[in-house]
């Protein structure tokens, strides 16, 4: 008894090699520090080697680590994006680290971005297609705007917003609209993707409102509500914060 | 009649070598046994102090590690490791968890405790009193010897556990509530009980006592 109690407590006992302090942060392995000298206080954070989470065992969300080469580009453009966000703003969003790797996936399906409120971290695939790149970046820090507030951004109200006869999917990658290319004709959508979901569709219309920022000129009532939407709740949370 | 037999030179310093051998093996024998031999031990009577209301003795095995606390940083860490440490709830906590050359965490005071050390549980512990709220508004670097209040995963929810790192932790800002810093002693802590790709230290090193100066 004593013996498989010993064995039992080494087991219960061990942790992989030596403590790293990313990693107690926030749970996400091989992370080293890029940068964390910001004027908003954001962490920069890059993988070393190629990583693995997930809550269960199978552990879906996989990301690989960049070259130098990569890394320096995209973090000056990652950077200029998210330096427009205030330190009191980030905090009242939860968003403190960013996670930069690269070719990110969730079940094999690749993703600009992965948003974490309760770690406070956004990982960002640095590979992510070029053309949608920056505004992808403002639609993954919306999911961490919308996770933090949801008593904001209610789905109900802005379902409303949509004609009478359309429904968003389940989730967003249970059907293939994932275009992320702006419609000419919008008819209360950006893109494709903004069909999928509420929230996705929330997030397409603050990326386009950060990305375009006073270029959106659009006739769409159903977008100008949307937008309208957006903007009110964005200043509830903080009333200083620029589009 | 029987012949002096002489030593040869080969045999001399085969001597030689045994007699060094064995100073070596007698030396290092004492050293590994006595981990504290050349930790300084800081008597806080000695010491002339700013603020003496705000420090705090922390005696273990090697010696004494001396603590200014800040008020002005955390006030309600500073009143909770206060009281903690007034009332004794410190004297034979663990450190049970160590990690060479960056950390060590003790005040566990429910499975963390001399009598009653529960290593299945000792980290997840609490004082009775509650939790506090972090304290994270002050800019505070965490440098090497900054004591910190520990925590759950999730903010505010500080107890009476705490942390001393013995690395410079620039991730730390914003994240812990800082309590103080070791003014004397760091090399003390630095003898603390680790094993290696252990994060809970069996058999643990303990605190002797934890007191206010004053």
């Amino acid at each position: 008894m004593i013996i498989f109690r010993v064995f039992l407590l080494f087991f219960i006992l061990i942790t992989p090699v030596k403590a790293n302090t990313i990693y107690n942060l926030i749970k996400i392995p091989n992370l080293e520090i890029y940068n964390i000298n910001t004027t908003n206080n954001l962490r920069y954070l890059y993988a070393t080697k190629p990583f693995r989470l997930g809550v269960n065992v199978k552990k879906n969300i996989q990301c690989f680590n960049s070259d130098k080469k990569t890394l320096d580009k995209k973090y000056k453009i990652i950077s200029k994006n998210l330096d427009r966000y205030s330190s009191d703003f980030l905090k009242k969003i939860n968003l403190k680290y960013i996670v930069l790797c690269e070719n990110l996936s969730v079940a094999k399906i690749n993703t600009a971005g992965i948003p974490n409120n309760l770690t406070r971290t956004l990982i960002l695939d640095i590979k992510f297609n070029e053309t949608y790149f920056e505004r992808a970046i403002h639609h993954e820090v919306f999911h961490i705007i919308n996770d933090s507030h949801k008593e904001f951004f209610k789905e109900n109200e802005w379902k409303n917003f949509n004609n009478k006869n359309f429904k968003y999917t389940k989730c967003s990658t249970c059907n293939n609209k994932w275009n992320l290319s702006l419609y000419n004709e919008t008819q209360g959508f950006f893109t494709e993707y903004a069909k999928s979901t509420a929230s996705e569709d929330m997030a397409e219309v603050f990326s386009h409102l950060m990305f375009y920022q006073n270029e959106i000129n659009n006739d769409d009532t159903i977008i100008n509500k949307k937008i309208q939407f957006i903007k009110k709740n964005i200043l509830r949370i903080d009333n200083s914060f620029n589009f | 009649m029987i012949k002096k037999i002489k030593i040869s030179i080969s045999e001399r310093i085969i001597l030689f070598f045994i007699i060094i051998l064995a100073i070596f093996s007698l030396i290092s024998f004492v050293f590994i046994k006595e981990k504290c031999i050349f930790v300084k031990n800081h008597n806080p009577n000695n010491i002339q102090f700013d603020n003496p209301q705000n420090i705090a003795v922390l005696n273990t095995n090697c010696g004494n590690v001396i603590i200014e606390l800040y008020p002005n940083v955390s006030p309600s860490s500073v009143k909770r490791f206060k009281t903690l440490i007034g009332s004794g709830a410190y004297n034979d906590a663990a450190f049970h968890r160590v990690i060479e050359n960056k950390l060590i965490q003790a005040g566990d005071l429910e499975f963390g405790k001399r009598e009653n050390l529960d290593y299945g549980k000792v980290g997840t512990g609490k004082s009775g009193l509650g939790t506090i709220k972090s304290e994270l508004d002050v800019e505070f670097k965490f440098l090497r010897g900054h004591v910190g209040m520990a925590r759950t995963f999730k903010m505010n929810t500080e107890d009476s556990q705490f942390f001393i790192i013995l690395q410079d932790e620039p991730l730390f800002e914003g994240e812990y509530t800082p309590v103080g810093k070791v003014l004397y002693g760091i090399e003390v802590l630095e003898k603390v009980k680790f094993i290696d790709k252990f994060h809970t230290v069996p058999r643990p090193d303990f605190i002797n006592y934890f007191k206010m100066l004053d």
